[in-house]
């Protein structure tokens, strides 16, 4: 009580300089990946927040963040497929088409891929909607990931990953947060498990999900052809076929088609690959796509 | 606490000050645009990183040279010993703000752990600041340069709340749609093909190489004179710093004044 | 102006023939009014077209159209081809879109040339759009069925394969849409004219 009544008697100017304990953070050099967010002083703070960022609701909004698009995942008998798009978009704008939209969850996390083609063990993770969202929290993510090896001495189960994910999603919610997550991983308890995450604080547990505004025009490729029994090869090839139906037909997705495959061992990456080549190739050799015509 | 709250905390009759933001609800004073514009591009062995130094809002120009190019890490004013570079635009108090915690960061790092920061762990730790703010955001786009571990050029761009990725060129800011196109067709050599490889869909594209510093630092002032020409918020002079084995370089170059 | 996107159109052109399927829930608010509504109308002997969007507008403007395309027929003594009603279509549809009440109609177009046999496929948007297109969707459709159709569709496949091509199509919104079409109706058109087949909306559809 007496520490409440301090608090509320400082002198005026008293909060006109960097307290103690401000000073300390702001010089921190461990980077704290903990939950203390500066909180701008309004009496609404998603309000505001969407005010500032959000170019739906407010085109003319000061502060575009990058967006990310279309990914999916799907199980199968051989592991689990993952792949993406890589553009990344501000209102129009497009800011990078070259987005690493899978991040790796795990200790071995790096944001580069390993050199060679050795499986890599550990958890991967997908990134839609806001980027800065989905890279910080999947690296909070990967840390908690460590965290647990090191406490009980086995690698952490897809499901419980997914739970530490979407129980602070769901902390977090109404704060603005925008993610829509798949996390994928091969277990010894679990065997290939695949989670959908997403800034509600939804998680299901699934055999195939396709996330983004790109999303409806995955599902359409991936419904119509997937069976669990699917070749790797099959599997790879239909991942990388849904993707490029979304990145045809949505404007919001596009740039190089970023396939990975879960296996037991670990993930292993299949390739970053231009979508303009791949769409050619598609369209003269096998006939699809008869739309795109220059006949008028 | 509740007993606390249970009175009016608005009433002064209690005959404490009770701290109150004053422009609770009014948020349209919180950031303003300075304009101007910054790019980064890297080579095999250094990265160099420019903006142009007006500062203007809406239709004033403020200043014609206010920095927007840091060195970090540094010890003294002057910046010297420093290793990387950040550059910020956007509200350039924000960019202020960023840059002072940044550099505190790395030097604290420094005094901390007897080694200079890596330019991979302070891009990671640049963009856990600007995710501080989440909810609050830094009104900034940040661009860092450096030397990596095997003295490569280095170079990361980031959104105003922390995403980030390495890239081998990047610009941000007021004209960052003009200079970007430009920077994707003679750097990273987009829809540039060899000519007579092939017939339509053959046709080889041309794959990008290391550029020279002559070549790099001559795209930079061609990228920045072009965007003098058509952006109001760009020009005055262009600050560009080259970071090399042997250290950062400062160079100067007026721009249009107009 | 208020589009319903709930309502399903679907048009698939094949080597000699057009499919035009369009949903059978007659929708108003949270309501299905109808299930065996008919989306579709009759232009003349060889073109046919499904309509979507504002209650009122879309049988209004489909018979004002209809009504005008016999009465040219009757005048001149000769049909039009599905590219001259398409562009009688959209030139009604430009017209009343600058009136003061305009009519909020998505349309499909579909027709076998009675000159060329050749299948011509439209597609129309109340904002007076036109575009011929191998296939075409209005609608949720558009989201969920243009992939399956990039990827499966060949231009010259047969009524066969087209009506394999509008299950898929179909299969996928039984699976994906939270909203209950009712099925659809599918007719087709030919160079012998316009006729409806039969379509089984009650195929039970596995998801994933």
């Amino acid at each position: 009580m007496d520490q409440l009544v301090r608090q509320y008697t400082k002198s005026p100017h008293q909060n006109e300089f960097y307290s103690e304990q401000e000073q300390h953070d702001l010089t921190e050099s461990l980077p704290p990946l903990s939950l203390k967010f500066a909180l701008p002083p309004v009496a609404n703070h998603s309000a505001f927040l969407r005010a500032m960022t959000d170019d739906h609701s407010n085109p003319n909004c000061p502060i575009k963040l990058a967006h990310g698009t279309t990914t999916l995942a799907f199980r199968f008998q051989g592991g689990i497929i993952v792949c993406t798009d890589s553009r990344a978009t501000a209102g129009n704008w497009i800011a990078s088409q070259t987005v690493k939209k899978v991040i790796p969850v795990s200790r071995l996390s790096r944001a580069e891929d390993k050199p060679g083609s050795a499986p890599v063990p550990g958890l991967l993770g997908t990134m839609a909607g806001g980027a800065a969202d989905c890279q910080y929290w999947l690296r909070y993510l990967s840390q908690q990931c460590t965290l647990h090896e090191i406490r009980h001495k086995r690698r952490i189960t897809v499901a419980a990953a997914s739970k530490i994910l979407a129980n602070l999603t769901y902390a977090y919610k109404g704060y603005g947060l925008s993610m829509g997550t798949m996390l994928a991983g091969v277990t010894p308890q679990e065997g290939p498990a695949l989670y959908y995450i997403d800034s509600d604080g939804t998680r299901l547990p699934g055999n195939l999900f396709c996330v983004g505004s790109g999303q409806t025009f995955a599902y359409g490729v991936l419904d119509a052809n997937y069976r669990y029994d699917l070749t790797e090869e099959e599997a790879l090839e239909l991942g990388r076929r849904s993707i490029l139906a979304a990145m045809h037909r949505d404007a919001y997705s596009g740039g190089f088609i970023n396939l990975y495959h879960v296996k037991e061992e670990g993930w292993v990456h299949h390739g970053f690959d231009d979508m303009n080549p791949i769409f050619w190739k598609t369209k003269l050799e096998k006939g699809e796509f008869s739309n795109v015509t220059s006949a008028l | 606490m509740t007993s606390l709250l249970s009175h009016n905390p608005h009433t002064n009759s209690i005959g404490y000050s009770f701290a109150q933001p004053t422009n609770a609800g009014n948020t349209e004073h919180s950031y303003t645009d300075n304009g101007g514009s910054v790019l980064g591009i890297t080579g095999k062995d250094f990265a160099v990183l420019a903006g142009d130094t007006r500062s203007t809002s809406g239709y004033n120009i403020n200043s014609r040279y206010v920095p927007k190019v840091f060195k970090i890490g540094g010890e003294d004013e002057t910046g010297k010993d420093a290793h990387i570079l950040l550059s910020v635009v956007g509200f350039a108090a924000d960019g202020l703000a960023l840059k002072e915690r940044l550099d505190a960061v790395v030097k604290m790092y420094k005094y901390q752990h007897g080694k200079p920061m890596g330019v991979r762990a302070c891009a990671q730790r640049l963009s856990t600041i600007l995710y501080q703010k989440r909810f609050f955001p830094y009104y900034v786009q940040a661009i860092l340069a450096g030397l990596d571990e095997e003295g490569k050029g280095a170079l990361y761009g980031y959104d105003p709340v922390g995403s980030y990725e390495r890239e081998q060129c990047r610009s941000a800011g007021a004209a960052s749609s003009l200079i970007m196109p430009f920077l994707d067709n003679q750097v990273n050599l987009k829809n540039q093909y060899i000519p007579g490889s092939g017939e339509g869909h053959a046709l080889a594209a041309r794959k990008p190489e290391p550029m020279s510093r002559e070549t790099v630092e001559q795209l930079v002032r061609d990228a920045f004179t072009s965007a003098v020409e058509r952006h109001i918020e760009v020009g005055d002079g262009l600050q560009m710093l080259v970071i090399t084995a042997n250290g950062i370089e400062e160079i100067y170059h007026p721009l249009k004044k107009d | 102006m208020y589009v319903p996107i709930s309502e399903v159109l679907l048009g698939i052109t094949g080597k000699d023939f057009v499919i035009l399927a369009a949903s059978k829930a007659a929708m108003r608010g949270p309501t299905i009014l109808k299930a065996e509504d008919d989306k579709t109308k009759q232009l003349n002997e060889h073109t046919l077209v499904a309509f979507s969007g504002e209650a009122g507008d879309t049988v209004q403007f489909a018979e004002y159209v209809q009504a005008n395309v016999q009465l040219y027929t009757m005048r001149n003594d000769t049909e039009l081809s599905p590219n001259a009603v398409a562009n009688f279509v959209r030139g009604e549809l430009a017209r009343s879109l600058r009136s003061r009440n305009p009519y909020t109609v998505n349309l499909l177009l579909g027709g076998v040339d009675p000159i060329s046999q050749k299948p011509h496929l439209y597609w129309i948007d109340y904002l007076a759009s036109l575009a011929r297109v191998p296939y075409a969707a209005h609608g949720y459709a558009q989201y969920y069925c243009l992939s399956t159709l990039d990827k499966h569709h060949h231009p010259d496949i047969t009524l066969e394969q087209g009506m394999k091509l509008l299950e898929m199509c179909t299969d996928e919104l039984k699976r994906r849409l939270p909203i209950d079409y009712k099925g659809v109706l599918v007719k087709v058109v030919t160079k012998d004219g316009v006729r409806e087949v039969e379509f089984d909306n009650n195929r039970i559809v596995k998801s994933a």
